[in-house]
């Protein structure tokens, strides 16, 4: 008995020196391509702020195996070509054993082949066009597809609002908002909701008025906006100015979940729907965890962005964790199986290497200028 | 080959074909301002190139060197076709009217279900490499410089430097125009058709506005004496945002400064030496 428990005892003090040794040992390093410059970085900066406090937490919870995290960034402008660019820097000469972006879905479509050329798994945080994981089986991605969360957001209006007609209007030459589209034509055939008019205009236009006295005089139930945050309020003001009802409400895809929009539609802004991933306000003890010490850290609001990027950092973690090597092969099995419960909600991956649960998605109405929980 | 070999060619590869696909395109604008024209359609004949043969690529599994050609012949007609007309304009002008053809054909690619909208095209197989691009480039510079040694060159500096004059000497200037906007529209289409083939993906965005101006920064920065001076100004440009990588967020601060202080210091470019005649020796004055 004595020497057992004096065996034990002897295990778990070399098992502290050991960690002790460990924690000082060379980090574990992986690596991440987002947009930290140029016109878009404010999307690439709020991910970076998401990871940055989710490797603190990391690391401080004893990194992993036995050594602390580190994440190298590299800047890719926007630019696919400087995605590339970074995305082989990190593979060829950093050896990273995985990669966190790129933030945008253009990118990842250049990006992709060349990871999965050098089966080194892939996780974008914020990519949510259509086929990013089928680029190949190294590509991940944690962020929500619009497939996924538009038809909650319909599913929802027709359910609390009855709707039954919608007209659809979209911007078709951006990628985003075409795709969002997309999304939400199925998700419209399925619900059965019929569609009286289909309206189509560019990001930067100003002047909706002709495609919405279209849409007027076919007297909808809703108007279904796949539009950015410009020319989405610019739709919203065009639609108080001509006079459509307040009950006609406009149902946005991702694109209109930004606070800019009230800050330019103002009271038109108004009972305006849209699904999220992910709401500031949701009232789980990790989401206000995690939104304080991101309002303590950085002194602003995190947004949807940081909010993905916090949470992938501890799937990737776990991840690495459970490989129990920094082997991206090892890395790529172990994130497959990964369960996580974050600020999203409950987290796990298809056999697609796509979110598979969608319980995290909430539906938000804009009253007054700020978004709160659709009831 | 040695392990670290290949990781140094698997970190720079992009970056080493990029400079010879901007090179390329260097000398596509290097071809139309040498005689004097501003054309800002080089995008959009690199964008037609690009579309043409990923399509052909993707959709139809043709032979490489069958698209590299194809790549070169669509825009070649299209310079022909748009070229007729608006060459009878000059300098900003001609410019203009250039733009509208890179917006015609952006919005086109957006609208059409053929070439994917605004998602583009994804999945094009790598088949462009060193060979293939650095060959272009090779032959490429190696016909400029032919050209610009022979009478044809000199025809065209002298229309660079005084349009009337060289057509009181004789010099056919509407059908000098009409070659160097074909000639450049095809080696623009070849760059594109590479490019598309190394970066595997190509969207309407890789090929409006902006990619004209950064293509004619080429040659500003580089100086166009002679084929040299765009290919410089390329290899440079493209390099700067790699090589400054270290300095993370103030690395377009530098790169546009080092721009700015060349284009006020050196106006006429960096390399200003001017090519050399073939024959120039003999007939020097004794």
């Amino acid at each position: 008995m004595f020497t057992r428990r004096f065996a034990l005892a002897a295990a778990s003090v070399a098992a502290m020196i050991y960690a002790g040794a460990a924690a000082a040992q060379t980090p574990v390093t992986i690596g991440a391509i987002e947009i930290l410059t140029g016109p878009n970085n404010k999307y690439g900066v709020a991910i970076k702020n998401g990871f940055d406090l989710a490797l603190d937490e990391v690391n401080k919870a004893g990194g992993v195996l036995g050594a602390p995290l580190a994440i190298a960034y590299e800047d890719s402008a926007g630019n696919k070509d400087q995605a590339l660019n970074a995305a082989r820097q990190l593979i060829g000469g950093k050896k990273v054993p995985l990669i966190l972006g790129p933030t945008l879905s253009n990118e990842m479509f250049a990006v992709g082949p060349i990871a999965v050329e050098r089966k080194i798994p892939i996780v974008g945080t914020s990519t949510t066009a259509n086929g990013i994981t089928a680029i190949g089986p190294y590509v991940f991605r944690t962020s929500l597809p619009e497939a996924d969360v538009v038809p909650v957001t319909l599913r929802t209006a027709k359910e609390k609002l009855g709707v039954k007609k919608v007209a659809v209007m979209y911007g078709n030459d951006d990628a985003f908002t075409k795709s969002g589209y997309d999304v939400m034509k199925d998700a419209l055939a399925k619900l059965g909701i019929e569609t009286v008019a289909t309206e189509t205009f560019g990001g930067k236009d100003t002047d909706f008025s002709a495609q919405l006295t279209k849409i007027k005089s076919l007297n909808p139930d809703a108007i279904v906006v796949s539009a950015l945050v410009e020319a989405g309020a610019g739709i919203l003001l065009a639609k108080k100015a001509l006079g459509i009802p307040d009950s006609v409400r406009v149902i946005g895809g991702n694109g209109l979940n930004s606070p800019q929009v009230p800050s330019v539609a103002r009271e038109a802004a108004d009972g305006t729907l849209v699904g999220s991933p992910w709401f500031i306000d949701k009232p789980d003890a990790v989401n206000q965890k995690f939104v304080a010490a991101y309002k303590a850290k950085y002194n602003m609001d995190p947004d949807q962005f940081a909010a993905q990027a916090y949470d992938t950092l501890f799937i990737v973690a776990q991840a690495i964790r459970d490989a129990g090597a920094a082997n991206p092969e090892k890395i790529r099995d172990a994130l497959g199986k990964v369960k996580h419960n974050g600020v999203m909600g409950p987290f796990s991956f298809t056999p697609d290497r796509d979110p598979a649960d969608t319980s995290g998605v909430v539906v938000i109405e804009m009253k007054g200028g700020k978004f709160q929980i659709f009831k | 080959m040695p392990e670290f070999i290949d990781d140094f060619l698997f970190t720079y590869q992009t970056l080493v074909y990029s400079l010879g696909i901007n090179g390329l395109l260097a000398l596509s604008i290097y071809v139309v301002l040498a005689l004097g024209q501003l054309s800002m359609g080089q995008a959009a004949f690199m964008g037609m190139g690009a579309y043409v043969s990923a399509l052909l690529t993707v959709k139809l599994g043709v032979a490489f060197p069958l698209v590299l050609l194809a790549a070169m012949l669509l825009p070649a007609l299209a310079a022909l076709i748009v070229g007729a007309p608006t060459l009878r304009l000059s300098g900003v002008y001609l410019a203009l009217a250039t733009i509208g053809l890179g917006e015609v054909q952006r919005i086109f690619f957006l609208n059409s279900e053929l070439t994917g909208g605004a998602l583009g095209l994804s999945g094009i197989p790598m088949k462009g490499g060193l060979v293939s691009i650095y060959g272009s480039l090779g032959l490429a510079l190696l016909a400029c410089i032919f050209v610009a040694r022979s009478r044809i060159g000199r025809a065209m500096e002298a229309m660079r430097e005084d349009e009337l004059a060289a057509g009181a000497l004789g010099v056919d200037l509407p059908a000098y125009k009409l070659a160097a906007l074909v000639v450049s529209a095809m080696l623009a289409g070849l760059a594109g058709a590479l490019n598309a083939h190394v970066t595997s993906f190509i969207s309407p965005e890789d090929y409006g506005f902006h990619a004209a101006v950064s293509i004619l920064s080429y040659a500003l920065l580089g100086g166009i004496g002679s084929p040299f001076g765009p290919v410089l100004g390329a290899f440079i440009l493209t390099l700067l945002p790699e090589v400054l990588r270290s300095l993370a967020d103030y690395r377009g601060v530098v790169s546009g400064a080092i721009i700015v202080l060349v284009v006020i210091f050196m106006p006429r470019g960096l390399l200003t030496w001017r090519m050399g005649r073939v024959g120039a020796a003999t007939r020097r004055p004794s």
